[in-house]
């Protein structure tokens, strides 16, 4: 008699990405049901609790399968955050370009500092201190839209996010070179390397930003769905392009989305609802984002990783509560617009692994507190906007 | 006892609600707070004040006895809230309905009054996201207003017309040329005054209603014309808001020049028999704009508005040079002549781009920037 066994599964991508949106959903409503929590932390803690490291349902196989669903989710949010920086705003509006530039400057030494102080290697910090001036894209639309909130505080917070993301990426790229040729590399990784990365992101977008404008006049307003879909299509196209070619995928599609606001006739693309039909997607990020999240990192690095959120945080609070008169705000809604950039970057996963490639030295370092802070962040993030939004009087009463 | 208090015969004011729209996708924005606090923060000695739900926000004008400096005050206004709307990244634009916006998606501004209205009348007063010019007009006593009043009833698919600026509601083509009457249609109290002759009746009637717990001041009346005691004024309300900055002068001009004829011309008996036609009448021109049909109570007959509109100017020219508005005057024949109408107007923007946040796009840059064509002294 033959024995009978359980045939072996292995998961293919849709069921991995089945299973995350099932088990956001249910996370998502407990959180907002039983808890009064953002969605967005129920669908994390429900990722958390799946996770190897919790009752471990899922394997990071598993999370792998379902990556290509996640780096479309990150495109969709990154390129729509670009399309809300606008330029013309910004030529007349200097005082907000100048309060997110001072910002960010001030988040980078401030975490630079304090990393050093706590005896992180130079090369590590600096990496750090780059992505900490970028607030995740993900977090703060989906806040947004949860909480239906509008106004000035939330105009500006959207625009900060998306200039904080470019300048972080931009400073990122330098910040690779800088490690190269601090570890005596050739020149080929030095300055080839990360000057591809940075300039050949940016030409993607604005290549691709240019062919979405013109489709899309071709398509007419009329043809709304036809335009979302295409729009889907070439964000799916520069994410997968960015990787094949060694760019930086964050930074070309957040390149796509400004160009597309900015470039002569952009208003035919910036119409498609993109983020309310993306909502799939983000389920699954968060979802998957709260499965990779790494306890064993936070033990590590809770004390220095606190240290260097708080410094991120307090920084932003203080350069927007001082700002916010010339900003057009009361300086209480200022400090609440600081608050509500805490959100982490949502490509932090993939940037400390590009980072760690700089460092063979620090490596260990900057992955750890990179994934401790996203580990704090990536729970508490959101309930401090959605808190901060609310204080600021942008959410319906 | 509600006072008429006196005011100068045939002076002039006018109030213009406009929507606050992002620069985003032109849909609109709960901005009025942000607005008036950065409004605030500049010395200016204008009427600007917020409207029933955040993504309005209303101007009003001094009184004035002519249309000249009218406009130079509506620029001098418009001026203050571009600046201060472009440091905010917010248009603001004219036009009787928003295209697209979703009036569930509309919050009513924190004041009691609106409060009130909310509580009242449920989801009306969202769906009064809608933007009206007002005109007043000058009278001598309570009589007066109320003879005002009637008489200018039997003009308000004129202003309809000349005003029309609300093709599209909820993301549709409403067919019509003002959808935005439909709106005030379903309030209780919307229509016209009753038909009492006096300032005394009206009173009379006013006390009968308050006592029946129905009303508690005037603005508890959402009629098309009504007497506005506490300034002195009969006030038209029926207007669509213009997309232009100037458009509003000509509609006071023409209220002017049919007030000038009514307090000084020659008396005409009341005709009760407008009251049958009103509301057909209203409708022709809300749906039809220059090509409605006016049904005539007093000469028991049919005729073009149009035809009965310029009539009406050729009729009215003496009374256009006592009051040194005549380029208005013109101006106003000239709009009729080319029927120019800005339902047409934003119904071609609609054809040429196929997007409504484009066609709010080009109206917002109309109102916000557009150069002014009356020629002013």
């Amino acid at each position: 008699m033959s024995e009978w066994s359980l045939p072996t599964l292995t998961l293919n991508p849709l069921a991995a990405f089945g299973i995350l949106l099932i088990v956001g959903v249910l996370g998502g409503q407990i959180a907002r049901r039983v808890v009064h929590l953002p969605a967005i932390t129920g669908y994390v803690l429900a990722g958390l609790i799946i996770s190897p490291a919790g009752l471990a349902l899922i394997d990071a196989e598993m999370l792998r399968s379902a990556n290509l669903f996640l780096q479309l989710a990150l495109g969709l949010a990154l390129f729509e955050i670009g399309r809300r920086i606008d330029l013309t705003w910004l030529r007349r509006e200097r005082i907000l370009l100048g309060t997110v530039a001072i910002g960010c400057l001030i988040v980078f030494v401030g975490v630079f500092a304090v990393l050093v102080a706590l005896g992180i290697p130079g090369g590590a910090a600096v990496l750090t201190a780059s992505v900490a001036m970028m607030t995740s894209p993900v977090v703060i639309l989906e806040i947004v839209r949860e909480s239906r909130a509008e106004g000035q505080v939330t105009e500006r917070l959207m625009t900060a996010t998306g200039l904080g993301n470019l300048f972080g990426l931009v400073a990122f790229g330098i910040a690779i070179s800088y490690n190269h040729f601090e570890a005596a590399h050739g020149v080929e990784e030095s300055l080839i390397g990360p000057g591809w990365l940075v300039l050949g992101s940016v030409a993607l977008g604005l290549v691709s930003a240019s062919v979405a404008i013109r489709v899309n006049q071709w398509l007419g307003g009329r043809e709304r769905d036809a335009q979302a879909v295409l729009l889907f299509g070439i964000i799916a196209l520069v994410v997968g392009l960015s990787a094949l070619l060694d760019f930086l995928p964050p930074l070309a599609l957040l390149v796509l989305g400004v160009g597309t606001r900015q470039i002569e006739r952009g208003h035919t693309v910036t119409e498609p609802p993109l983020a309310g039909r993306s909502s799939f997607f983000f389920v699954a990020f968060f979802v998957a984002a709260g499965a990779q999240l790494s306890p064993g990192d936070l033990r590590h690095f809770a004390l220095v990783a606190t240290a260097w959120l708080a410094v991120r945080t307090l920084s932003m609070m203080v350069v927007w509560w001082a700002a916010a008169r010339a900003n057009g705000l009361t300086h209480r809604r200022g400090a609440w617009l600081g608050l509500a950039l805490s959100p982490l970057s949502g490509g932090t996963h993939s940037l400390a692994l590009l980072g760690a490639t700089s460092l063979p030295a620090g490596s260990a370092a900057f992955t750890g507190l990179m994934l401790a802070g996203v580990f704090i962040l990536e729970i508490a993030g959101p309930i401090l906007t959605r808190f901060a939004l609310q204080q600021a009087g942008e959410t319906p009463r | 006892m509600l006072e008429f208090k006196n005011s100068t015969p045939l002076t002039l004011g006018v109030e213009l609600e406009l929507m606050i729209v992002n620069r985003r996708d032109y849909n609109l924005t709960r901005g009025s707070d942000d607005l008036l606090l950065q409004i605030e923060s500049i010395d200016h000695g204008f009427d600007i004040k917020p409207e029933i739900t955040q993504g309005m926000i209303e101007i009003g004008t001094a009184v004035h006895t002519s249309v000249d400096e009218m406009l130079q005050e509506l620029l001098a206004i418009r001026a203050l809230l571009v600046k201060s709307a472009q440091k905010l990244n917010l248009g603001l634009a004219g036009g009787g309905t928003h295209a697209f916006q979703h009036w569930g998606d509309q919050q009513i501004y924190p004041k009691e009054r609106y409060r009130l209205v909310s509580e009242l009348y449920g989801y009306l007063a969202k769906q009064f996201t809608v933007y009206g010019q007002h005109i007043h007009i000058g009278c001598p006593d309570g009589d007066a207003g109320v003879r005002l009043t009637h008489f200018l009833a039997r003009y308000m698919p004129h202003f309809i017309a000349l005003s029309a600026s609300s093709p599209f509601s909820q993301g549709v083509d409403t067919l019509f040329q003002s959808a935005r009457l439909t709106s005030v249609n379903a309030f209780p109290l919307s229509g016209l005054m009753p038909a009492v002759q006096t300032w005394d009746a009206f009173n009379t009637y006013f006390q009968k209603m308050a006592g029946l717990g129905i009303v508690a001041s005037m603005k508890d009346f959402y009629w098309d014309i009504r007497p506005k005691p506490e300034y002195g004024t009969v006030e038209i309300r029926i207007c669509d808001t213009p997309l232009a900055i100037d458009t509003p002068v000509l509609l006071a001009a023409y209220a002017q020049m049919l007030a000038r004829e009514c307090l000084e011309g020659e008396p005409r008996p009341y005709n009760p028999d407008h009251m049958l036609t009103y509301s057909y009448n209203r409708f022709q021109a809300c749906r039809f704009g220059y090509d409605a049909v006016l049904v005539d109570a007093a000469e028991q007959r049919q005729t073009s508005l149009l035809e009965d509109m310029l009539f009406t100017l050729d009729r009215l020219w003496p009374h256009a040079e006592a009051l040194g508005c005549t380029n208005a005057h013109a101006a106003l024949r000239e709009r009729i002549l080319k029927r120019n109408s800005d339902s047409l107007w934003l119904r071609e923007a609609y054809a040429d781009s196929g997007s409504l946040s484009e066609v709010v796009r080009r109206q917002s840059e109309r109102w916000m920037y557009g150069r002014p064509t009356l020629a002013v002294h």
